[in-house]
């Protein structure tokens, strides 16, 4: 094992923008295109030693924690540091960056070069957002991740209104930004008010500090508010969500993949939304579980009337979120699990359905279900992933949907049966769109020539898919082998929320092994 | 014993991935490797057989265990899932003729399908949807019944779209997944019901613990797992997703509609026999809706003019007399028509295609003479009784209708009200405004709405934007005499550039920390 004293997660996090810069610099374009893959590969397997050095005994504590002091007159630290919730995140991102970079390889033609250091730009930033432990840093991350994917959209979307889309998308999250970064600060003079007072002397943005710091029952709505209206916005929950179809129609598939991959405002909620407000967010758990079950309806009713692929991938991929709250909202061990499980799951299988709508768009020039049509009899190498995480959308046995969304639904009948039910009908609704898109895209008779003529899906193409195919099925069979991995932080977080600390004497219960 | 048990579904799903695993990757040329794949489906299903016959006589003397067999596939806090096999007189007896009925098909099928396109997804399928039964019908939890009962669900959905290129097959197969669907829901419940309340989703925990259960919850339970089994047997209101299933091939409408899955609710219902005994009122129910399909079948089976079609409602009525049975307490007899009525009803749907053959055509039969007087029952028979259309007033419409309104609000109202940018939006994004440029129409042209937007958000910056502005041009630039102009433009310039980062957010947050730290 290496010393534990090495700083792997800023090199995770620095790495991909060194390869960035390394990409813009080469002069050849192909070789810049094998430099940025190579940067991903490397990021995958550095991640992939993360989870299998993580030590799932001590699951609840952060590892790999690194602590660098950045702006000493705030108090604002350099933190990162990994636990149960958030290690699988890292490997899964840095997996669907290898993924996207292959969908892009031949499919960007202007400023290719740009167009790959970006991405990796955006796959270091992000692995930041899930492994910063300090909350100003996380907002710096957060906010971070704007610039590369408003230019990913802007510049090689394919839809008309891509300018305007990229635009939608960053003023939204702006939004977003604005009382995320209040909760923040609220939270940091909290710290300081209940230390002693002292500003700026007092302040701390430490999240394990945080944590341990008794909130004003007054406060606690408040923040918790705030923080969700930060993090409803990216995740996105009704009514912040429009950002999301707009761009899904006007961005490049896979960038869209990412998006919809990446669920970074869910992973907020979890991670720090709740936690730091916990009484209230215990108090109105029935108002986020209303909320998830609003979402999860909403999105999947209108998935219905969707008529093309990528709209209803982005509508479901609502509900999917929608789901997600209504497990944590169960706030029991089965819900919290199911929920994460099913994130990671939902990472998986909404960026590969949203990869195959960019292949067929690659290859028939649409994704819009009346030039759909028999694409199962030209491309039945297209057709089986697509069924297989289709399948695994709407929760088959066998495939990792179902071992989610089963815990998901366990937890939630055990606190409130009726939104467990409800989330049971919008399950029903999932398999009607995805059911109905299947049948009239990949079955019947083949449209036009366009179909006939299709090339079926290449080696590298399918190459992409195989792997979270098969991830998918492992998942779906063994699910222990995730559910492991964060039992002990889900313990931990539950812990966190059924008992908030009241005293005022702070413990830190030391998570933080400086590195220097 | 239960852990050779587990054997039996496992070597059909390994001939189900293998063929499918060559198919897909091209391994398994279509005409050349048929008898390839004919051997690995045939040979694993018969070592199947072989392995049930063989526990089932090594088992029969000792009648009345139970054997588990078990592995913990989830575990979730205190929450523990096994996989689990359970090994008793009725399981190996229904596995022992299920068997024997998937080895005849099988073999039927490497004839039938000989120069198929789809020959070997066809067995593929075939295979993966013998293990599920297998799964279901020896699991001793409902847990893993229900992986079982949805993997079997999608392998008919699958089979039905067996000629996907016909868009009426690839329609009956989504139609009948989705009702099924329904009833996937209620075993869904039900699993999750019985983990609330009993603790357990073992079928053995489950009986035992029926007795306890207070008030109604036992009726509630009974309930969900009856509304999984009525939509697996297309009993009433699920029933019309039967008749629309017949599009599959033959010998797959043989072993799913005919002899084996259309029975697997009776199945789950045998082996809860305990729970509903506890709840009397869902036996009420199952009898009365065991009664209504029953009469559904055999009146809409008078009109049938299709082989396929009568066979069709015959085996829905006779389903249904199986869950009247249960639902009087028959159970024995249920159990006993269940075992015959499968052997029948696959040599009749075997030998249809060779009936038909025999005939040269399809023979109309004669509608029944009372019938044939009473032309209201008749067209009452040939609608099937309007169930149809019925379920699609009730369920289908509301929802899309549903599904309309809120995609109307959602472009009308949510979208709209929460605002996007518009002069991005207004510029050039179409040939057709290029082309309006070109010819002076300038139809989006408006100055003083430079910077515009929709929505709450947008339309309050424009707002703001335009008052400052007014101010801006009225006061500070119109002020008499030269020097006023000179500061005026100064303050304008300066105002501007203000009214710029006010309009950022993170200016705005950083005004508002600022004032937070002068406050405190």
């Amino acid at each position: 094992m290496i010393a534990a004293g090495f700083p792997l997660l800023s090199c995770l996090i620095l790495l991909p923008l060194l390869g960035a810069l390394v990409t813009g610099l080469c002069k050849e374009l192909n070789s810049a295109k094998r430099v940025a893959l190579g940067f991903a590969v490397i990021e995958l397997m550095i991640a992939l030693f993360l989870v299998s050095a993580f030590d799932i005994n001590q699951g609840s504590r952060f590892q790999w924690v690194e602590h660098y002091a950045w702006i000493p007159s705030l108090n604002i630290d350099f933190i990162v540091g990994v636990d149960g919730i958030s290690l699988l995140f890292l490997p899964l991102s840095a997996l669907l960056t290898v993924l996207t970079i292959l969908a892009s390889w031949n499919s960007v033609t202007t400023l290719t070069r740009f167009h790959f250091a970006l991405l990796l730009v955006l796959e270091g930033i992000t692995l930041g957002v899930f492994s910063a432990l300090d909350m100003m840093l996380f907002f710096l991350f957060w906010e971070l991740t704007l610039p590369p994917i408003f230019f990913l959209i802007g510049l090689w979307g394919m839809g008309p209104h891509r300018r305007a889309a990229a635009l939608k998308y960053t003023l939204y999250m702006l939004f977003g930004g604005v009382p995320l970064l209040f909760a923040i600060i609220m939270l940091g003079m909290n710290h300081a008010v209940q230390a002693g007072g002292h500003i700026p002397e007092d302040l701390s943005f430490s999240f394990p500090i945080l944590l341990s710091t008794p909130l004003p029952e007054n406060l606690q709505p408040v923040i918790l508010l705030l923080l969700l209206l930060g993090f409803g916005v990216k995740a996105p929950l009704i009514p912040f969500h429009t950002w999301l179809p707009t761009t899904a129609m006007e961005a490049p598939t896979q960038m869209t993949a990412l998006l919809t991959g990446l669920k970074l405002g869910v992973f907020g909620i979890l991670r720090f939304a709740l936690p730091l407000a916990p009484s209230a967010a215990i108090e109105y758990s029935w108002i986020i579980g209303i909320l998830g079950v609003t979402t999860l309806i909403y999105g999947s009713l209108i998935a219905i009337k969707q008529t093309n692929l990528r709209s209803i991938l982005a509508y479901a991929s609502l509900s999917h979120v929608g789901l997600v709250i209504v497990g944590i909202s169960a706030f029991n061990m089965q819900g919290i699990q199911g929920a994460i499980f099913q994130l990671l799951n939902f990472t998986l299988i909404a960026s590969c359905l949203m990869l195959m709508a960019g292949f067929i768009q690659h290859r028939i020039g649409s994704t819009e279900i009346i030039h759909l049509g028999g694409l199962a009899k030209t491309m039945p190498r297209l057709a089986t992933p697509f069924f297989l995480f289709a399948f695994a959308s709407i929760g088959v046995p066998g495939t990792s949907g179902f071992p989610a969304e089963l815990l998901l639904f366990i937890g939630v009948l055990d606190t409130y049966p009726s939104l467990a039910i409800t989330a049971m009908l919008g399950a029903i609704i999932g398999a009607t769109y995805i059911i109905n898109f299947m049948r009239r895209a990949f079955w019947g008779p083949a449209v036009n020539a366009d179909i006939v003529d299709a090339d079926d899906l290449k080696s590298r193409e399918l190459a992409i898919l195989c792997i979270p195919a098969v991830l998918v099925l492992i998942f779906g069979l063994f699910p222990n082998l995730i559910l492991n991995i964060h039992y002990q932080a889900a313990e931990k977080w539950l812990l966190q929320l059924n008992s908030p600390v009241k005293a005022k004497i702070i413990a830190p219960d030391s998570p933080v092994r400086s590195s220097q | 014993m239960a852990n050779w048990a587990c054997l039996i579904p496992l070597f059909p799903l390994i001939a189900a991935v293998m063929i499918g695993l060559g198919c897909f990757s091209g391994l398994l040329p279509s005409l050349a490797s048929e008898r390839i794949t004919a051997k690995l489906a045939v040979w694993s299903l018969s070592l199947s057989c072989l392995l049930a016959l063989g526990l089932l006589t090594a088992f029969l003397p000792g009648y009345q265990t139970h054997e588990h067999a078990q592995f913990v596939w989830l575990q979730s806090g205190d929450l523990q899932l096994p996989l689990r096999v359970t090994v008793n007189s009725l399981n190996l007896v229904l596995a022992g003729l299920f068997s024997i009925i998937f080895v005849i098909v099988a073999r039927f099928s490497v004839n039938y399908m000989h120069k198929e396109r789809g020959f070997h997804r066809f067995f593929s399928i075939l295979c993966l949807f013998a293990a599920a039964m297998f799964l279901l019908v020896l699991s001793g939890s409902a847990l893993s019944a229900f992986m079982g009962w949805e993997i079997a669900g999608i392998c008919s959905f699958l089979l039905i779209a067996y000629a996907y290129d016909r868009p009426v097959a690839a329609n009956n197969a989504a139609r009948a997944f989705i009702t099924n669907r329904v009833g996937d829901a209620g075993f869904l419940m039900g699993i999750g019901l019985s983990l609330h309340w009993i603790g357990s989703a073992n079928w053995q925990d489950i009986n035992e613990g029926a007795a306890d259960l207070l008030g109604n919850d036992a009726v509630i339970l009974a309930l969900c797992f009856s509304v999984a089994a009525f939509a697996k047997s297309a009993q009433i209101p699920f029933s019309p997703w039967l008749s629309r299933a017949m599009e599959g091939p033959t010998p797959s409408s043989a072993v799913f509609y005919g002899a084996i899955m259309i029975h697997a609710g009776v199945i789950v219902i045998l082996t809860l026999q305990p729970l509903f005994e506890a709840a009397p009122l869902a036996m009420g129910v199952i009898a009365v809706v065991g009664l209504l399909t029953a009469f559904y079948g055999w009146f809409s089976g008078l009109t049938q003019t299709d082989i396929k079609s009568s066979l069709v409602f015959s085996v829905q009525a006779q389903i249904g007399l199986m869950f009247l049975e249960c639902g009087l307490g028959f159970w024995q007899l249920a159990a006993w028509h269940l075992g015959a009525h499968t052997l029948v009803r696959s040599y009749q749907f075997l030998t249809a295609p060779s009936i038909l053959h025999n005939a040269h055509d399809n023979p109309v039969r004669t509608v029944p003479s009372f019938l044939a007087v009473r032309p209201g029952l008749f067209a009452a028979a040939q609608q099937r009784l309007w169930l149809e259309p019925a379920i699609e007033w009730v369920v289908v419409k509301p929802v899309r209708r549903l599904a309309r309104d809120l995609s109307f609000f959602e472009i009308r109202f949510v979208d709209p009200l929460l605002g996007s940018p518009a002069p991005a939006i207004r510029a050039i994004s179409t040939l057709t405004q290029i082309e309006e440029r070109k010819i002076g129409a300038r139809l989006d042209n408006d100055e003083d709405r430079f910077a515009t937007g929709s929505g709450l958000a947008g339309k309050l910056t424009e707002w703001s934007a335009g008052l400052v502005n007014w101010f801006e041009y009225h006061f500070v630039l119109r002020g008499v005499g030269k020097e006023s102009i000179k500061y005026g433009r100064k303050l304008g310039k300066s105002a501007n550039k203000l009214e710029q980062i006010l309009q950022m957010p993170r200016y705005l947050v950083i005004f508002v920390l600022i004032s937070l730290l002068i406050a405190s």
